[in-house]
């Protein structure tokens, strides 16, 4: 008879209101489905916080490019720190870039990337700054906006201008009141024009690494032949008195494979082209495309131990809810006789308990949210994870715990309501 | 008969024990008109509850025939006994079995419940059969917090909401003081002077004396108590 349905509400919110008299019980019986849920809801959020990220992060750096930076090799046994003569060399050479070009038919282009240390004058104000000479594609390629002025062109690249694109922050440091567009300064010796102000957007902290990019300087943007021409390969760091000379020919290249297909591959070339031809390990190459793959293994990793925590969490809670509800049975053996003298049949009472541990599902499934939401705060706040919260996981995670709690309640429920009824009146 | 209520013919009840069977009933026959008010008297053992818990639809008759309100329930299924119980029969018990966690208005409400009336309806009811036994006052407390014979009265409400065709106490008094007790069988005649069939079991004999009809049961069989005319 479907009538057994009619009055559910009533007997849920009966429900409830038993969960409500015995609320340490009730808690303690709930604890398995809070953490459960909780951790089904974390899960969710760090996981798709993670892709988020990642997504971001690849986008930053290009599906399709390989970066290969210069590295400082591990210091040796310099002849002698005191030779004020020697030249350290290292990192990826001019050669380097030709084999490549010529053994890869992935790939598609390569831009070169010359960085140094110069100080940028304006009048007497000088600022530390990581100066890039990079081809005009380079600022297109990592989505670097031009907000106001403009971009570098083939004439720009061609002449080699001394034109320069800066960060808003630089201009913040200037402290200048003029319009920075057309501005004069200087790069160490050289006169420079402003022609670009970029996006106040920052980097990653990620893509910072995988290009390169020491956060604690301003980035400034130059020409590539310019660069060449006006600073060379050479590096000279003062330090205290000595002085630290370097060469190297290409700071970093950023090679773009023809397909996202073709990145794998082409990297696994590159890196035994460069293994072949230097000695050192002076250089590093950054895959994006392979840290995602990473990233994921170790989402994989943590999403399997989230799984498994909530599931047990969620079998624990179901066997709590279980034995509870064999307890409440047995202590409510008259309630039943009398509700069945009263003409319930026994799928009323089926249905009875069944709702009444439905209750306690949504109720520990609700706590669970509120957990869940707490532990996605701490390891936002304490963690620093990313984490994005979809409204469906609530869903998804309250009819879980829902589901749990009503299979946890037949076996109780159908003992409810097979006693029989002369006997369960009698009991005292 | 056009006005029986109860018509038990035949009824036997047999319990398995040990090897056998053991027969708690035999051959009861029993016919009871609208407007009756009938005791049941006997020892204990003597087949009384088992007699009661078939005549209230908790038990079935092993054989026989139980035509109760012109329904034969001798072989209705669990489903369809719930159904008269909840339809046709009135428990009042002597331990008043109320539910200890709901409100007066609530315990009278249940039968209701099970009979599938809307809530305004069960309110409606409710509240006129709290109000026939004089406990409107008392809607929203708890059993624990009345007296045994207000708890009583509260279980007579809840017997009648229903208006079921038959009343069924057990033992109704057993719990009370005497004042409270005989306030409950005052209502009790009155109700079956406004013409609602009533059963009562009991073995208090002064009580027995002065129902219009007795039966007794011993040793599973029954006998009709032929009242001595007083003064004749």
């Amino acid at each position: 008879m479907t009538s057994s349905w009619i009055g559910l509400g009533e007997v849920f919110v009966l429900g409830v209101r038993n969960l409500k008299r015995n609320k340490l019980r009730s808690f303690l019986t709930m604890l398995g489905m809070i953490f459960g849920v909780g951790s089904v809801i974390a899960m969710l959020a760090v996981g798709a916080g993670a892709r988020a990220e990642l997504l971001a992060r690849i986008q930053e750096l290009g599906v399709q490019n390989i970066i290969v930076n210069s590295v400082k090799p591990p210091e040796e046994s310099k002849p002698a720190a005191t030779n004020r003569r020697w030249i350290d060399r290292y990192g990826l050479t001019f050669k380097d870039r030709e084999i490549v070009e010529q053994v890869c038919p992935s790939v598609e282009r390569i831009l070169p990337v010359n960085a140094l240390r110069q100080r940028l004058w304006h009048k007497s104000h000088g600022i530390d700054c990581s100066i890039l000479g990079v081809e005009p594609e380079h600022l297109r390629s990592f989505g670097l906006e031009v907000r106001r002025g403009r971009t570098f062109n083939e004439v720009d690249a061609r002449k080699g201008a001394k034109v320069c694109i800066v960060r808003p922050s630089l201009i913040r440091e200037l402290e200048t009141l003029e319009d920075p567009i057309g501005l004069s300064v200087r790069i160490g010796a050289e006169p420079f024009e402003i022609i670009g102000v970029l996006e106040d957007a920052r980097f990653s902290s990620h893509t910072k690494k995988a290009l390169a990019i020491d956060g604690q300087h301003q980035e400034v943007y130059i020409p590539y032949s310019t660069a060449m021409r006006d600073f060379g390969t050479m590096t000279i760091l003062r330090r205290g008195g000595s002085e630290e000379r370097s060469i190297v020919e290409l700071d970093q290249m950023v090679v773009r494979a023809k397909s996202a297909e073709a990145v794998g591959p082409t990297a696994r070339v590159i890196s035994s082209v460069l293994e072949r031809f230097h000695e050192k390990q002076d250089y590093e190459i950054v895959v994006p495309l392979e840290l995602l793959r990473q990233k994921e293994q170790t989402q994989a990793v943590f999403n399997l131990v989230m799984v498994l925590i909530a599931a047990i969490s969620l079998l624990v809670g179901g066997i709590g809810i279980a034995n509870i509800m064999l307890a409440t049975i047995t202590e409510r053996t008259k309630e039943i006789g009398i509700r069945r003298a009263m003409g319930a049949r026994r799928i009323d009472i089926l249905l009875q308990f069944l709702t009444e541990t439905a209750a306690i599902g949504v109720v520990g499934g609700l706590f669970g949210c509120l957990f869940g939401l707490g532990a996605i705060y701490a390891l936002v706040q304490l963690a620093d994870w990313q984490a994005v919260v979809a409204w469906s996981s609530f869903a998804l995670a309250l009819s879980i715990s829902v589901a749990v709690a009503i299979l946890s309640g037949i076996y109780p429920a159908r003992r409810a309501a097979l006693m029989d009824p002369i006997r369960a009146l009698r009991f005292e | 008969m056009q006005d029986a209520i109860v018509e038990l013919s035949g009824v036997e009840k047999d319990y398995a024990s040990g090897s056998g069977f053991l027969t708690v009933l035999r051959q009861v026959d029993l016919c009871i008109r609208r407007g009756e008010f009938v005791g049941i008297v006997g020892a204990s053992g003597s087949g009384k509850t088992t007699l009661m818990n078939i005549l209230g639809c908790l038990d079935k008759p092993t054989r026989g025939r139980y035509v109760l309100a012109g329904e034969d329930v001798s072989s209705l299924d669990d489903d369809r006994l719930s159904s008269a119980r909840n339809k046709s029969i009135g428990f009042v018990f002597q331990s008043f079995n109320l539910i200890q966690q709901f409100s007066v208005l609530e315990n009278v409400e249940v039968p209701l419940f099970y009979a599938r009336y809307s809530r305004r309806e069960r309110r409606e009811r409710a509240l006129k059969a709290i109000e026939s036994v004089g406990l409107q006052h008392r809607l929203g407390h708890q059993p624990a917090q009345l007296s045994g014979g207000e708890c009583q009265r509260v279980a007579i409400a809840r017997a009648l909401v229903c208006e079921p065709a038959l009343l069924l106490t057990d033992e109704p008094t057993g719990n009370l003081d005497s004042k409270n007790g005989d306030e409950v069988l005052r209502l009790f005649y009155e109700l079956n002077a406004a013409g609602r069939t009533l059963i009562m079991v009991t073995h208090n004999t002064e009580i027995a004396a002065n129902l219009p009809r007795v039966v007794e049961m011993k040793d599973g069989r029954m006998s009709e108590r032929v009242r001595e005319v007083v003064g004749a």
